[in-house]
């Protein structure tokens, strides 16, 4: 037995040694080529003078102005005018009433609590001086996420009833998944041109693949029996779609809805490049003027409103836990906080408020019920129950909407309200670009700002990117293609080639190798950082308990938003662009980390301690070798972000692909932009295929799963 | 409370927004660009405010990069106009007009275009664009023109430029301003950096400034750096194009070698104002049009605005509308009659 043991050791010794001994030769090897090149390795010219696909997508894309546009147009007027109306309602409406609208549904979805926050983001909306902004943006989400919820449920439903619709919507959904949020951008303005109406569209699509995944998985996951009595009792098949399954299937539905809601939230506000008005907008100005504090607002007007729209729609598809009637129910803070006599005192007030709110809503509703059944029983005794019944049910409803009638009324009769009152402005841009700027002129902050630069442009970006541009172009590409093989067989290293003989075809190869350089550092750093933030967070609850906030508030907020404290801090430049993408691209790998050292079980830790190993040594030998698989999803995700990241940072001064993106929407080169985009994805992909299955062949190794 | 409920809270909301779509009420509506630097940013606002203040319009206003994109749209109605616009830089310019731009009735530019893009108007603004640097490296190095730049580009060079020199050149790509190109086309050995953003570029300039570092900045007048700083320009070969062929993106930037355009500065910029010709043309909007026929901005109220703006770092449109509310001599014959 144990000879058994020590030989596949041993092979997997020798394994070991002759991997790394060819990783270390090709790297040499690499190293000789790129450093005998004179500049930076280029494709062959025949070949990029040959394949204009630049070229084509413009003369497509004229084509297509020239005799399908009014098409186009027509769709794109359509939404642009039901858009407008949105706006114009948001707008011009006395700010009350739109703030009743907003802050109502949350506060009979979520409670107090969710009324409150509700009110307290409508209220910093105004006074950092973006109503107008805020409401544009809510105005163009809402719309997309209309449209998307229709057709998505349209779709979803048909998924449902048709295997063969399902598989054939399948592996469209996965790569739409893959996608990163940009790539929506270019077919809305290669087909509608720039503005609302396209951003619109394009988040429609990007929005659409969860709630048509959940619609289908909901109506799928009826269960059997009710399905089968439905039928007993002679529903048609119609009957049984719209009486039993969609119904059944709400709950579902909802969390799509939730999903649909952030992922419309995160583009709209990065379809401010495309022409979108909103808050997006305002960043982009604020950061194209270098005001700090000007940016923090909008981020944080972003921020509450992606956190306000999604406890909304969770409230909506989750049921309230019931309390024993002796216990005071907590508004703010965590319930288990109970114990605490102050903890009771602060809350009385909320708790007190709440209660007299039921009871006013409670009262007038049984009012109201009691006039329309006194009314309606004069002609006919059964409906006039049914009527005061429906009535009493809806007990928020029924005041919220004389609220609304009420504040419409005064305005339109007696005092016009108008906007967000000026006076109530209280800006924190001052504040904020003030401490920024006192910050920046310290010496000592300054000298560490440098050093930080220096050290990350000298020691890492530039030997990788001298390293990767001046690599003779087929080295690379054979590198890349014998590790797609290793990893996951022939058929794809010969897909990576083609796609990378494709990037190389355009003509952006030392683009894409800047890129590239840029993406590595960026998720080097992430490693550098996060895993021992990952580590700590698996053996202190308290600290994950705090990650866990910060994380997923920074998993909320679109991803430009992360330009604003690296700008801030480091000034523009290549390096505040990897700066930036390390702070967006970090959360996964944390949580991951953690997550894959949690996950280990006790029992091995256990029988490690037990052999005499201490805590760093169960660490490495024991806990980080079975963490593997779920350390390289988290690279492989970083990876992902990283790259989407790209697009945004030549805003900061980041340079390759995403600098070409921006270049082509600058100077309507459509067919350059999109070369650009396209190799940013394809080289997503690359890299993200290889991870997997890297991450297969450990688990499989490890004995997690099976092959 | 249970789902049904919840639900109705949903349904409550959507028909509250669907039911009050009957008292919206759409008025004079125009679409505008909101330009990359901030004096772009300060012309546009005066107009934008004029229109809405005195003539009941509506302006959206939306961000948009300019260049040849933003041609584009203005040509395909996506947006109605746009601001400023400096015809040495909008390379695409003969395709677009097909009108004369008339300053203090001189014609001072005819262009021949197809007229996908209107001409509104000058907007008053006349700027000229160098290359810069602050007279106490000139007085030092002895520099007077761009001909003296290679003897001393060492003093010149940052990490990222190695052993040549850096210029600090134009921020943004789609202002066509080619500086790479001119550079190696005058034989300068310098390395044209892009900082993405007018702000960024000033900011380093300024800090090098304040360090008292030799520095080239790319910049144009009228700008609020040159109150603030004493800058001396290195006054490149006098802007020309080449015969017959000029640099421009229809002949696929065809090289023009040292005789002309990109390897010359810019030519004095008679800025201007365009739009959609269809949105112009029709009757709904004529008394715009008229408006932009007549704007003349100085170029001293565009500085002292941008002061406000870039240096005391308040709000556009408040600078904007204190302006307006405090010269009303200076644009009320704007209006048209």
């Amino acid at each position: 037995m144990s000879n058994v043991v020590e030989t596949i050791n041993k092979t997997n010794r020798s394994k070991n040694i002759i991997t790394y001994g060819v990783i270390l030769i090709v790297f040499v090897v690499a190293l000789v080529l790129s450093s005998q090149g004179e500049g930076p390795s280029k494709f062959p010219k025949v070949v990029t003078d040959e394949f204009k696909f630049t070229a084509w997508v413009n003369e497509g894309e004229d084509y297509l102005k020239k005799n399908y546009r009014w098409i186009t147009k027509i769709i794109a007027n359509y939404i642009k005018g039901v858009y407008y109306f949105i706006e114009d309602f948001l707008l011009d409406s006395p700010w009350v009433l739109i703030a009743a609208i907003i802050i109502l549904p949350c506060f009979i979805a979520g409670g107090l609590k969710l009324g409150l926050f509700s009110t307290f983001v409508i209220y910093f909306w105004g006074a950092v001086g973006m109503w107008e902004a805020s409401l544009q943006t809510v105005g163009l989400m809402s719309l997309s996420v209309l449209l998307c919820v229709f057709f998505g449920v349209v779709l979803g439903v048909a998924c449902s009833q048709s295997d063969r619709f399902e598989n054939f919507m399948k592996p469209i959904l996965d790569t739409m998944q893959v996608m990163p949020a940009f790539v929506y951008l270019f077919p809305a303005v290669f087909f509608f041109g720039i503005g609302g109406a396209p951003a619109i569209l394009a988040t429609m699509i990007y929005s659409m693949p969860p709630i048509i995944r959940l619609t289908n998985t909901g109506i799928r996951q009826v269960s059997k029996e009710t399905v089968e009595s439905a039928t007993s009792f002679g529903s048609s098949k119609l009957q049984l779609l719209f009486k039993i399954k969609i119904p059944m299937s709400l709950p579902s539905i909802m969390m799509g809805i939730n999903q649909v809601i952030m992922m419309a939230l995160a583009l709209v506000v990065l379809a401010c490049f495309i022409g979108a008005e909103g808050i997006g907008g305002q960043v982009w100005q604020a950061i194209r003027r270098l005001d700090v504090g000007w940016a923090m607002e909008g981020g944080f007007c972003i921020l509450l409103m992606a956190i306000m729209f999604d406890r909304f729609s969770k409230a909506c598809s989750e049921k309230d836990e019931k309390l024993p009637s002796n216990v005071q129910k907590f508004y703010l803070l965590p319930q288990s906080w109970e114990k605490y006599q102050i903890a009771k005192i602060l809350e009385m007030p909320l708790f007190t408020m709440s209660k007299i709110i039921d009871f006013i809503c409670i009262r007038t509703t049984n009012f109201i019920a009691l006039i329309f059944s006194l009314i309606t029983s004069v002609f006919n005794k059964s409906t006039a129950n049914d009527i005061g019944e429906f009535i009493v049910q809806r007990f928020y409803l029924i005041p919220s909407l004389i609220i609304l009638f009420i504040i419409s009324f005064i305005d339109s009769n007696f005092y016009e309200i108008g906007s967000f009152p000026k006076e109530w402005k209280l800006s924190i841009r001052q504040p904020i670009s003030n401490a920024v700027a006192s910050l920046t002129v310290d010496e000592g902050f300054i000298a560490f700002s440098k050093g930080l630069r220096a050290f990350v442009y000298l020691n890492l970006l530039r030997p990788l990117d001298t390293f990767l541009t001046h690599t003779p172009w087929w080295y690379t590409l054979a590198v890349f293609a014998s590790i797609g093989y290793f990893t996951a067989g022939i058929r794809f290293a010969l897909i990576s080639i083609l796609l990378l003989l494709f990037i190389g075809a355009c003509g952006i190869w030392p683009q894409s190798m800047i890129t590239l350089s840029s993406v590595l550092v960026s998720v080097l750093l992430c490693f550098v950082i996060g895993v021992p933030l990952g580590i700590i967070a698996s053996y202190s609850n308290r600290f994950k308990n705090i990650q866990d906030v910060v994380l997923d508030a920074m998993q909320t907020l679109p991803y430009f938003c992360y330009l604003i404290p690296v700008l801030m801090f480091f000034g523009g430049g290549t390096v505040s662009a990897v700066l930036a993408t390390v702070i967006y691209s970090i959360p996964p790998i944390i949580r991951l980390t953690a997550l894959g050292l949690t996950q280990v079980s006790g029992t091995y830790s256990e029988v490690s301690r037990s052999f005499g190993g201490s805590i760093l040594q169960t660490l490495n030998k024991v806990k980080f070798p079975l963490a593997v698989p779920s350390l390289v999803i988290g690279f492989n995700q970083t990876v992902i972000m990283a790259f989407a990241m790209q697009i945004v940072t030549p805003l900061i001064g980041g340079k390759g692909l995403g600098l070409e993106v921006f270049n082509g929407l600058a100077r309507a080169d459509t067919g350059r932009g999109l070369a650009a985009g396209i190799a940013i994805v394809l080289l997503a992909i690359i890299i993200d295929k290889i991870s997997l299955a890297y991450t297969k062949k450990q688990r499989v190794a490890l004995g997690l799963a099976k092959n | 409370m249970t789902l049904s409920k919840k639900i109705s809270a949903l349904i409550l909301s959507l028909v509250l927004i669907i039911g009050s779509f009957g008292t919206a009420n759409a008025g004079k509506r125009l679409h505008a660009a909101i330009a990359d630097w901030t004096g772009g940013i300060i012309t546009c606002e005066v107009a934008v405010q004029i229109l809405e203040r005195e003539m009941g319009y509506k302006v959206k206003q939306t961000v948009f990069p300019s260049g040849t994109g933003l041609w584009q749209a203005v040509a395909a109605g996506e947006l109605d106009f746009a601001c400023e616009s400096w015809p040495s830089y909008a390379e695409a310019d003969d395709v677009m007009f097909n009108e004369d731009l008339i300053y203090d009735g001189k014609v001072v530019k005819s262009y021949k275009g197809d007229g996908t893009v209107d001409l509104l108007g000058t907007t008053g603004i006349i700027g000229t664009s160098d290359y810069w640097i602050p007279r106490y490296a000139a007085e030092k190095f002895g520099i007077k023109t761009w001909k003296d730049l290679n003897k001393h580009k060492k003093e010149f060079a940052t990490i990222e430029s190695g052993n040549k020199g850096r210029l600090i050149a134009c921020p943004v790509a789609g202002w066509n301003c080619h500086d790479q190109k001119r550079l190696d086309l005058l034989g300068i050995d310098f390395q044209a950096d892009e900082l993405g953003t007018e702000a960024a570029a000033v900011a380093e300039a300024k800090a090098a400034y304040m360090r008292k570092e030799p520095f080239l900045l790319y910049l144009w007048t009228p700008h609020w750096f040159f109150g603030e700083f004493d800058m001396v320009g290195v006054g490149l070969p006098e802007y020309a194009t080449c015969e017959g062929d000029t640099f421009t993106e229809a002949n696929n930037w065809k090289d023009c070698g040292t005789k002309g355009w990109p390897a010359t500065g810019w030519d004095k910029d008679y800025t201007m104002n365009y739009g959609n010709p269809a949105t112009f043309a029709s009757a709904e909007h004529a008394k715009a049009k008229a408006f932009f026929e007549k704007m003349r901005l100085e170029n001293v109220d565009q500085s002292t605005m941008l002061v406000e703006v870039d240096i005391k770092k308040r709000d556009v449109k408040e600078v904007v509308n204190e302006w307006l509310d405090n010269n009303p001599n200076k644009w009320k014959s704007w209006l048209p009659n």
